[in-house]
């Protein structure tokens, strides 16, 4: 016996204490009321029978006193929360990882198929906390795009029963590499160590960045043992409790969405539907546009079909572009049916802003520039030469400059690209090159983006000088050719040739490669266009003006502030929908306008997720097995259909085992136990007393 | 004008205070001259003026023979007994005289007592029993004088507290009921002491009639053998207030004798008073049979009967005037 409350030589000095006052008190018995009577000859009769068991009624006494006394025993006793020695020697220590995936929304759980899967997982880890032993502890940590501890490894089953109720399923895949990970860096050298995981699904290779994670074969202290018939990870044991049981889904698996370059009203959308159910499925797919339907499309999947559409050239929407499917009614005046995951069920997308956008271009009748800028539509291109931007400057406000020739300082405010610079720009100009040619480029930079700048023929250009800080997108040998930068956060561009003495002008990617600069200058990035995945780290444009922090508005309305990094917002998102990005209150842009939100949407497209037949163990490949060439070869062979992503592991490896001791129980703590004692011996005391058999 | 009237007017009860003046009232004495009427139409025969005695005398009754003794007068000698048994027999007859009763109170603080203000509860009881004795024993002493016998009432605790001296004629009903209000409730009893007291002052033999509740420590037989031992003719009035059967009590308590001052703790219980009430009536069983083996006119006042009935269930059972 142990005690792991007070220590025993304080429960001693407490109970000698107290009984001696409960004894002080037992003697010292209540005054007792004094009553006349005419004649107490008769009542001494009666007490003379009394008197006659007068030992027995000191017994009784007795038997109260003792009663007290052991009441006060218990209650010293619970104060010591005793335990039995075994009890804390075998005491478990758990990590407990719930899938919170998108799949734990599906609805097929409880009699009526309607139980989230999430309250299934919930129920099965309270009878787990439930049947926990006296000294094991808990950890519980929730498996999505990242892994949550919702407590600390504790013993407390009201902290743990707590942590259900913040188990919430979200929009994105489980990381379960980095869960598990997770877990057996929490338990190495840990004794008794078990990682239980309650999911439903396809968890995938236990493999990430650092590597792969395998199992063992252990016995019952965890030790490794080829023969034993426990399945480990690390130091610890590996039990898996399956959640769910439906499979109907049929999920939108791709979603895209941008506007034609040079018709901006317009748009094409790609997306992708799957049917992941083992039937076939008649589907409506709606689209619309700024909430107002825009087209209405049945469709009929085959079991495990997937199927590509695209819409081009739709209009109608200036924004929001939202897909939605349902399993088609049988009669079009039924309500929709829904499948068992409603999660991807709908799909996102912004289309990029339709804004026009200012061009003064100060240039001397360069014939090549101004047809380039004639191509988009969107473009409000005021043309002047150079004498006459030197006699009157600019003309009403621009967004973009572009300096033909001439090299005037950056303005504040007002981006600009150089073509063939001088001196007196933001830039230095070095020396010239004779036929230069771009023989380095950055081909992920903006600027390049649908462009081929190899092999263009140039007879003359100059070198340029960056300042640091300042990106060259494209250089020749001798030096750079193309840099993108910025001076007090005002963006500019050099190129460092005149266009005129080149072939560029005869290449496509000569107005692209304006259109490129434009966007780049007004943000008008067509990354975004496509919706961001939900469950990875996003960089999302952020309004004009904003450079350290900025407010993301989710799709529930809820506030966050996100920094900002290199000009875009960074945040992990969990939740499909539309969000916002707004500028904090007192941030403007460089004009002092107040900067204009920032749309964009993010989706659930993924479909291992959408996949939500559960699979009914977990299993982990075993790194022996892996690195026997013959075993790897016949479950090569036998995994080739392909039909089970977890054949290999089950092949090669083992299948966690069941949660021990996970039945319904109580806690054996003993201090609850002596508290229920105590309770009875004051209701045994208390009826003694009032009918008088111990007084 | 009656006596009881004029002694209404006359007597000092007018003057004193309103529980003397409750005790013999107006009402009281009506009563009183109700039932002196009553006993003689229905007791008409028995119950006349005088009352003869077992002790043969001179009268005119013949009661009895008995062997002649030499020195006995010739002239009692009955010849035709003689004359066909060949036997001297003396004729016995009764001899007429009138007779003294003795109305001896118990004035003990148990007569006293009254268990509804003692418990300080403040809920009406039936009064203390030597109320009720004392009008008892005032009815009876009426009846008495009014039957032209001697009466006299005696007081006692643990000896004989106080007398009043041997009188007769019904107009002294007012010396009655000044000694019976002068009576008050002190001491402990011993019927014993207290009636050996009394048979030595008062040589001349009769009705003993004891008003009592018969609470005596050293046992209520003594007091009654005493009379019974000295030629007394004893009869037992046995006060009882059924509020002593069940004292209204609870918890624990220490119980004081109101006269020895005995102390007992002990907690009250409704088994308890069960048994109690078992053991209460078991002792007026027991007073009751004594009596009656011992041929003593027995009989229980209840306190909570009106005197009134409770006199005439007396001459209705015989025993009191013969």
């Amino acid at each position: 016996m142990h005690f792991l409350g007070l220590p025993f030589a304080e429960l001693v000095t407490i109970f000698a204490i107290a009984g001696g006052a409960v004894t002080a008190l037992y003697v010292l018995k209540l005054r007792r009321r004094p009553i006349t009577v005419p004649f107490s000859k008769l009542w001494a009769r009666i007490l003379k029978d009394k008197e006659a068991t007068s030992l027995f009624s000191r017994l009784k006494r007795i038997f109260s006193l003792l009663l007290q006394l052991a009441m006060l025993a218990l209650l010293v006793l619970a104060l010591g929360d005793p335990r039995a020695a075994i009890e804390i020697v075998k005491g478990r220590n758990l990590v407990v990882l719930v899938d919170t995936s998108a799949s734990m929304q599906a609805r097929d759980g409880g009699p009526a198929g309607k139980k989230p899967r999430i309250d299934e997982a919930r129920e099965s880890l309270r009878k787990i906390v439930r049947g926990l032993g006296a000294s094991d502890h808990m950890l519980i940590a929730s498996m999505d795009a990242v892994v949550t501890p919702l407590t600390p490894m504790t013993g407390d089953t009201s902290r743990l029963e707590q942590a259900l109720d913040e188990l919430r399923p979200v929009d994105a895949r489980a990381d379960f590499p980095r869960a598990l990970r997770y877990a057996v860096d929490t338990l190495r050298g840990v004794k008794r160590a078990e990682i239980v995981v309650l999911s439903d699904g396809v968890l995938g290779e236990a493999k990430d960045g650092l590597g792969a994670i395998y199992s063992n074969a252990c016995d019952e202290e965890n030790a490794p043992k080829p023969a034993g018939k426990f399945t480990c990870v690390g130091d610890a044991r590996l039990s898996f409790v399956p959640v769910g049981s439906g499979k109907r889904n049929v999920a939108i698996t791709q979603y895209s969405v941008r506007r034609y370059p040079l018709d901006r009203s317009r748009y094409e959308v790609m997306i992708e539907v799957q049917n992941l159910g083992d039937k076939d499925e008649d589907i409506e797919l709606r689209l619309l546009g700024d909430g107002v339907l825009v087209d209405l499309t049945k469709l009929h999947l085959k079991a495990g079909e997937k199927l590509p559409r695209f819409y081009p050239n739709l209009g109608g929407a200036s924004q929001k572009l939202e897909a939605r499917i349902n399993i088609a009614p049988l009669s079009p005046s039924d309500p929709p049916i829904y499948d068992d995951l409603p999660a991807d069920d709908r799909a996102y997308a912004v289309l990029p802003e339709r804004r026009r956008t200012k061009v003064l271009a100060v240039t001397d009748a360069n014939t090549y520039l101004e047809a380039a800028l004639l191509l988009d539509e969107y473009l409000d291109v005021t043309t002047m030469t150079p004498d006459e931007w030197r006699a009157h400057g600019e003309l009403g406000k621009s967004d973009v400059a572009i300096y033909d020739g001439v090299t005037p300082p950056l303005k504040p405010g007002l981006p600009a690209l150089y073509l063939d610079p001088k001196d007196g720009g933001p830039i230095k100009v070095g020396p010239a090159i004779k036929e230069p040619g771009f023989d380095t480029l950055d081909r992920k930079h903006p600027l390049l983006r649908w462009t081929a700048f190899d092999n263009i023929g140039i007879t003359t250009a100059n070198k340029l000088v960056p300042a640091e800080g300042d990106k060259i997108v494209g250089a020749s040998n001798d030096g750079p050719l193309l840099v993108a930068g910025s001076r007090a956060g005002t963006k500019f561009v050099a190129l460092s040739f005149d266009v005129r003495q080149s072939d560029l002008p005869l290449r496509i990617a000569w107005p692209v490669f304006l259109m490129n600069t434009i966007n780049w200058f007004v943000e008008e990035d067509a990354d975004y266009l496509s919706s961001f995945k939900t469950g990875e780290v996003w960089h999302v444009p952020v309004p004009l003006g904003v450079t350290s922090q900025a407010v993301l508005v989710d799709p529930e309305g809820a506030p966050h502030p996100v920094p900002v990094q290199e000009g875009r917002a960074v945040y992990l998102g969990e939740r499909a929908g539309f969000y916002r990005i707004k500028a904090p209150p007192d941030v403007t842009t460089p004009s002092g306008a107040t900067p204009s939100d920032v749309y964009f949407a993010a989706n659930l497209v993924e479909p291992r997720e959408s996949a939500i037949a559960p699979e009914p163990a977990l299993a982990i490949a075993d790194e022996a097995w892996m690195r026997d060439p013959a075993r790897v070869a016949h479950c090569k062979l036998a995994c080739a259909s392909g039909v089970d992503p977890e054949c290999m592991p089950k092949c090669a490896g083992h299948e966690a085992g069941q949660v021990k001791d996970s039945g319904a129980g109580v806690r054996d703590e003993k201090w609850m136990y002596l508290l229920a004692l105590v309770a009875i011996a004051t209701v045994v005391e208390w009826a003694t007393y009032h009918r008088r058999i111990t007084v | 004008m009656g006596l009881l009237d004029l002694f209404k007017k006359q007597g000092p009860s007018s003057i004193r205070g309103a529980a003397y003046d409750d005790l013999f009232d107006d009402e009281f004495q009506r009563k009183l001259d109700y039932l002196a009427i009553v006993s003689r139409k229905v007791f008409a025969g028995r119950m006349r003026a005088e009352r003869r005695t077992k002790r043969s005398g001179s009268g005119i009754e013949f009661a009895d023979h008995r062997d002649y003794n030499p020195g006995d007068d010739f002239r009692y000698l009955d010849w035709n007994v003689y004359q066909r048994f060949g036997r001297l027999l003396v004729r016995l007859y009764e001899q007429e005289e009138d007779v003294s009763i003795y109305l001896i109170v118990d004035a003990s603080r148990s007569m006293g007592f009254d268990f509804k203000q003692k418990d300080g509860r403040g809920r009406p009881g039936n009064g203390p029993k030597i109320r009720h004795a004392k009008r008892l024993a005032a009815a009876l002493a009426y009846i008495g004088l009014s039957n032209l016998d001697r009466v006299s009432v005696v007081s006692t605790t643990n000896r004989v507290a106080d007398r009043m001296p041997t009188t007769r004629g019904k107009q002294r009903i007012h010396r009655v009921f000044d000694f019976l209000r002068s009576v008050e409730t002190d001491g402990a009893t011993s019927l014993e002491d207290a009636l050996k007291q009394f048979v030595a002052q008062n040589k001349r033999r009769g009705l003993a009639v004891l008003v009592s509740d018969l609470y005596d420590p050293a046992g209520f037989e003594k007091g009654i053998n005493v009379l019974r031992y000295n030629k007394f003719e004893p009869f037992v009035m046995h006060v009882v207030d059924p509020d002593d059967a069940k004292p209204d009590l609870s918890g624990d308590v220490r119980l004081l004798d109101c006269e020895t001052g005995d102390e007992r703790e002990v907690t009250i219980t409704k088994a308890m008073l069960e048994r109690y009430a078992k053991v209460y009536e078991a002792y007026l069983k027991e007073i009751e049979v004594f009596c009656t083996l011992k041929q003593v006119p027995y009989f229980r006042a209840d306190v909570t009967i009106p005197f009134d009935d409770l006199i005439l269930r007396v001459f209705r059972r015989g025993g009191f005037l013969r």
